[in-house]
């Protein structure tokens, strides 16, 4: 397969330009780039969701011209998007053949000869565990992709479009999902991998093609690159380091939590955090480092335990209590806990302090407008006006005006949970120097991160939790990921030692 | 994006308004009358009021079906607490308001502290609230209150009616307190996204009982100029004024899934719907047919909003 000169236009902005690309049977061609760099666009032409205005897709030597996803599925060509698109309350099999039902005679679904192909597929991924019969609503998200697999497969796919397949998966998971990867290979299926994750790309891909701003940057093959020359050509700058640490002075002690408890998920939680530090939190999906935020942030209120702000003990009720104390949380869900996504830039950022803001119950538009302006320049927020609805800006710019927010409220303590998570490299590497910068004025942090190199990069000191508690805390010097990764799994603390 | 979606929508509502001044002027000569105009405004004071609060309360995403039975229940409290239980008229007055206002604090109590979602919990008052009217008056109803009442409802003030400035002077506070303060903000908030709002340390649950509180105010008010206007207290008073409003809001662009509206715009829906009510009857048409075109007029606006939106932010 391979696709020549594809642009593409919306509302006359060229998110594509002349880009070439094409994947060989039998191999992973990885597809990198930030955000809005055009590789959504790109595999959605693919997928005949979108008409190319230029450009020819070649298949097995025939040219062909997708007028809709169904003209792409019968060339060949299935996609796994990053939001599966399953039907929770329908089974395993009535998904994996959905609208492609065998039939008896007199137009009757064959459902025996769905079950029993569904099983041989799902074998043929090793989920040899996965019951064809449970509702898809039942599944993990790891399971449910398998599932999406599987329906590529039933369509006889000979190229797969995965579109971030690991972004939301834990650890275990993608190691599982790679073995699925390398089989599907093997048995000579093209693969087209987009993912921002650099380990997986250089575990898995043949090939790897850099997008930039609609334009393709190069094709390599993997033996030829490495992870600093990928990154420099998706951002088109060289990141000196991936993870600046920057030095700040580490002062007395702000945040003092005792035995705190709340529900399954937050038990006997003890630890302290201090001016200029930074506190990574890592642990799996579930094992209470969001939760024990929250707590914290006075939104699930602590059933017991203390919590010491500066010396004083006390209560956290409710977040706008939190704030007022000096605590302020970066959620993990930005666009469902963050921000008002159809609000303006202007009012996202004065939400937290609006009292402040305002002369009695009126809102002084000037000094919002101010402060606005200044998180713009501050964090390099890139909008057309204050006035610009956030959900306008790309995944980096609206957790930046996030953080914004929170900033504008003078924390003492600032909870981060997921602060990178689908941003692009370059805001990324933002995000972290703003850190570095705010440590440096001795805000407190604490960053929740499931992605073991940001919290191995980032932190003074590292504390993993397992089950709603608390398995070890970790000094920088001494945190390995081999360390951290064994105390995700283990059990308390005091048991182990 | 908002700003000037809604600026577009108040415009063309304005524009729609004007033509069907001008059409229906054209109809009957006895329409486009000062005299006239200003007994519409009295007659759509009620409404006009309960819409106003409605704005607010859609515009949180929630929705106060039980206005119509607070004004039945206050119209009959008025009454009783004035002639049977025997407190002086304006004494009656101010405890009838602060009935009617207790018992949009407990649909506010409801929705936010049981988490029962607002058509289901002030539907049940809307019934409860009736019943309660019905029960208190025993189908009796009252009459003969003293003379300076009447202004209320029937006098003029500067020659304009007297509850036509009420209606005014609120919508003006309405607009303003929506438009400029913290407190608009916060309901913009709500309705666009309450999770949101809840984590940027917003008063989430107290805005909204507020809000529910002030609605009931509203229909309070509107019971006490209701019952001023006709000249008598009667249990059924109100009946279907719920969806009057809600008609007024919707029409004046505020989105029934929260996050936009304003009261201007509830302000104009309102002249709009009282117009064709007023000036098709002139016209000879009957009432059942008026219903009908205000349906249409409505589904059209709607459509029509929805298009010009489309295109503006797309």
């Amino acid at each position: 397969m391979s696709m020549k000169g594809m642009s593409k236009s919306f509302v006359g902005i060229k998110v594509l330009k002349d880009v070439d690309f094409d994947v060989r049977q039998g191999e992973v061609h990885a597809l990198l780039g930030e955000n809005g760099a055009g590789k959504s666009t790109l595999i959605k032409m693919l997928a005949g969701l979108y008409k190319p205005d230029t450009g020819t897709i070649v298949v097995d030597g025939e040219e062909q011209k997708f007028a809709s996803t169904s003209d792409a599925t019968s060339a060949g060509i299935a996609t796994v998007y990053q939001e599966l698109l399953l039907f929770p309350e329908l089974t395993v099999a009535e998904n994996v053949f959905l609208g492609n039902y065998p039939r008896k005679a007199g137009g009757w679904i064959d459902w025996a000869t769905v079950r029993a192909r569904t099983r041989d597929l799902l074998d043929q991924l090793d989920s040899h565990d996965l019951d064809v019969d449970t509702k898809v609503l039942n599944l993990s998200v790891a399971q449910r992709q398998r599932v999406e697999i599987a329906k590529a497969l039933s369509k006889n796919a000979r190229i797969l479009i995965m579109d971030e397949p690991t972004a939301s998966l834990v650890e275990s998971d993608v190691q599982r999902l790679m073995e699925v990867v390398t089989q599907l290979r093997d048995r000579g299926v093209g693969i087209v991998y987009v993912s921002h994750r650099m380990p997986e790309i250089f575990a898995l891909a043949d090939r790897v093609t850099v997008l930039r701003d609609g334009t393709h940057v190069g094709t390599r093959d993997i033996g030829d690159v490495d992870e600093q020359q990928l990154v420099s050509m998706m951002v088109g700058r060289s990141i000196e380091s991936l993870f600046p640490k920057a030095d700040a002075e580490i002062g007395e002690t702000v945040l003092e939590v005792r035995n705190l408890n709340h529900g399954r998920h937050v038990r006997d939680i003890s630890f302290s955090l201090r001016r200029g530090e930074i506190l990574g939190i890592a642990g799996l999906v579930g094992s209470g480092r969001t939760e024990l935020a929250l707590t914290l942030f006075g939104m699930t209120p602590a059933t017991s335990g203390e919590i010491v702000l500066e010396g004083e003990p006390v209560h956290i009720a409710s977040p706008r209590q939190a704030r007022d104390l000096g605590i302020a949380y970066v959620p993990e869900d930005r666009g469902l806990q963050g921000l008002v996504k159809p609000m303006a830039i202007r009012k996202n950022v004065s939400m937290a302090i609006i009292e402040k803001l305002s002369s009695g119950i009126f809102i002084r538009a000037d000094a919002e407008a101010k402060i606005t302006r200044d998180a713009i320049e501050r964090f390099g927020i890139r909008s057309r006006n204050i006035d610009q609805a956030v959900g306008e800006l790309s995944g980096g710019n609206q957790q930046k005006v996030v953080i914004a927010k929170w900033l504008a409220t003078n924390p003492k303590v600032l909870i981060l949970d997921e602060p990178t998570r689908g941003v692009d490299v370059g805001a990324k590497a933002e995000i972290h120097s703003i850190m570095g910068e705010l440590v440096k004025q001795g805000v407190a942090i604490i960053m929740i991160s499931s992605e073991l190199p940001e919290v191995l990069g980032m932190s003074d000191r590292v504390l993993v939790m397992n089950s709603g508690e608390v398995t070890d805390v970790i000094d920088r010097s001494k945190a390995s990921p081999e360390r951290v990764g064994a105390a995700m799994t283990a059990h308390r603390l005091e048991e182990t030692a | 994006m908002n700003y000037r979606a809604l600026l577009r929508h108040e415009t063309f509502l304005a524009v729609l308004l004007a033509i069907v001044l001008v059409v229906l002027a054209w109809q009957s000569d006895r329409f486009f009358t000062v005299a006239n105009l200003l007994n519409q405004g009295r007659l759509m004071t009620e409404i006009g009021l309960i819409a106003i609060a409605m704005t607010f309360v859609i515009a949180t995403g929630g929705i106060d079906l039980s206005v119509g039975s607070i004004l039945g229940l206050v119209a009959i409290l008025l009454g009783v607490f004035w002639q049977n239980v025997g407190l002086p008229l304006p004494l009656a007055i101010v405890a009838a308001i602060a009935a009617g206002t207790l018992a949009g604090l407990f649909n506010g109590l409801i929705i936010t502290r049981f988490k029962v979602p607002p058509l289901i919990a002030t539907l049940a008052t809307l019934a409860l609230y009736r019943g309660l009217a019905e029960g208190i008056s025993q189908a009796r109803s009252v009459r003969g209150y003293p003379e300076w009442f009447y202004v209320l409802g029937q006098g003029e003030v500067l020659g304009i009616p007297t509850q036509l400035w009420i209606l005014l002077i609120g919508a003006l506070i309405a607009s303003i307190i929506l438009a400029y303060t913290r407190w608009g903000r916060t309901v913009y908030a709500i309705g666009s996204n309450e999770v949101a709002s809840r984590f940027s340390g917003l008063q989430v649950e107290k805005t909204k009982i507020a809000l529910y509180m002030a609605s009931g105010f509203a229909a309070s008010v509107a019971a006490v100029i209701f019952v001023s206007r006709v000249s008598t207290t009667r249990s059924d008073m109100g009946t279907g004024i719920e969806l009057d409003a809600i008609t007024a809001v919707v029409l004046g662009g505020t989105s029934i899934f929260g996050g936009r509206g304003t009261v201007l715009g509830t302000f104009i829906g309102l002249c709009l719907i009282q117009a064709l009510k007023n000036g098709l009857s002139l016209a000879g048409v009957k009432g059942d047919g008026t219903i009908m075109l205000i349906g249409a007029v409505l589904i059209l606006a709607i459509l029509i909003s929805n298009v010009f939106e489309r295109s503006g932010s797309r």
